[in-house]
């Protein structure tokens, strides 16, 4: 893809004591790419249910294990990777949350796609998934009309 | 985190600092269960200190508020910043949990 060159990579390990560091590195990111203060928070929330979901599903809990988050950015998006290298995602599995019964898990993902505009994996690597979360600038997105 | 406990009234009032997330819901988890366990499902959970809060934190408070309900009591919140209201609106917990401006509400509403 064609986004811009500058790109920032975390790496931390799967402790859920190491994602307030990764939040803090996020906000840095986002402030380099001028992402507007008010968008910062919610990509903090998406970027930190996909890790906390690595740590809880793909390593089961098991602390020491890599999750790589990326962020690239151009004058049309913003394009955030956030990879691990365990126990596949299975969307067979996944079942959206009922939030009518009052959830007290399970709502991580759905938090997820309030923030971002488009929500993709990659299952096909030799290991672990690979999350691609894509946030438009202001009237960037596709079909949108310019400001 | 930092979570400071007083009571009014017959009301415990629990009040942490810092960001409610994964690395933190356990330990907010465990006061609460030991408050409800006490006798003392009367919460009011002060959140003006929390700037951040991802699903386990609302996990924590979904639990703790059955918990507290089955118990006679209830969680009530207050204090929260427009971010972390947002994240109550979009999971329609606004709808279900009561929620308050300031401690002083949330502590009235007890009678």
């Amino acid at each position: 893809m064609t986004d811009g060159a500058a790109e920032g990579t975390f790496v931390l390990t799967s402790e859920p004591q190491h994602l307030a560091g990764l939040r803090e590195w996020l906000r840095g990111e986002l402030t380099r790419h001028k992402v507007e203060q008010r968008e910062q928070f919610g990509l903090q929330v998406a970027v930190g249910e996909i890790c906390s979901n690595s740590i809880k599903h793909a390593y089961a809990g098991r602390g020491g294990k890599p999750i790589h988050v990326s962020v690239r950015g151009n004058d049309d998006r913003l394009v955030i990777e956030v990879r691990d290298f365990g126990k596949k995602f299975d969307p067979g599995a996944y079942r959206p949350p009922d939030l009518e019964a009052v959830p007290e898990r399970g709502v991580g993902l759905h938090l997820v796609k309030q923030f971002v505009d488009e929500l993709s994996f990659d299952v096909t690597l030799e290991q672990g998934t690979r999350w691609t979360l894509v946030k438009y600038r202001r009237g960037r997105r596709p079909g949108s009309r310019t400001p | 985190m930092e979570i400071e406990v007083t009571q009014s009234k017959g009301v415990t009032i629990v009040a942490p600092t810092g960001d409610l997330d994964m690395g933190a819901a356990d330990q907010v988890r465990r006061v609460l269960t030991e408050l409800i366990d006490k006798g003392q499902p009367k919460l009011v959970m002060d959140l003006g200190g929390v700037g951040y809060i991802d699903s386990s934190g609302l996990g924590t408070l979904v639990a703790a508020m059955k918990q507290a309900r089955a118990a006679g009591g209830n969680l009530k919140l207050c204090g929260l910043q427009d971010d972390v209201r947002s994240i109550f609106e979009m999971t329609r917990l606004v709808k279900v949990m009561a929620i308050h401006g300031t401690r002083q509400e949330a502590l009235a509403s007890w009678g």
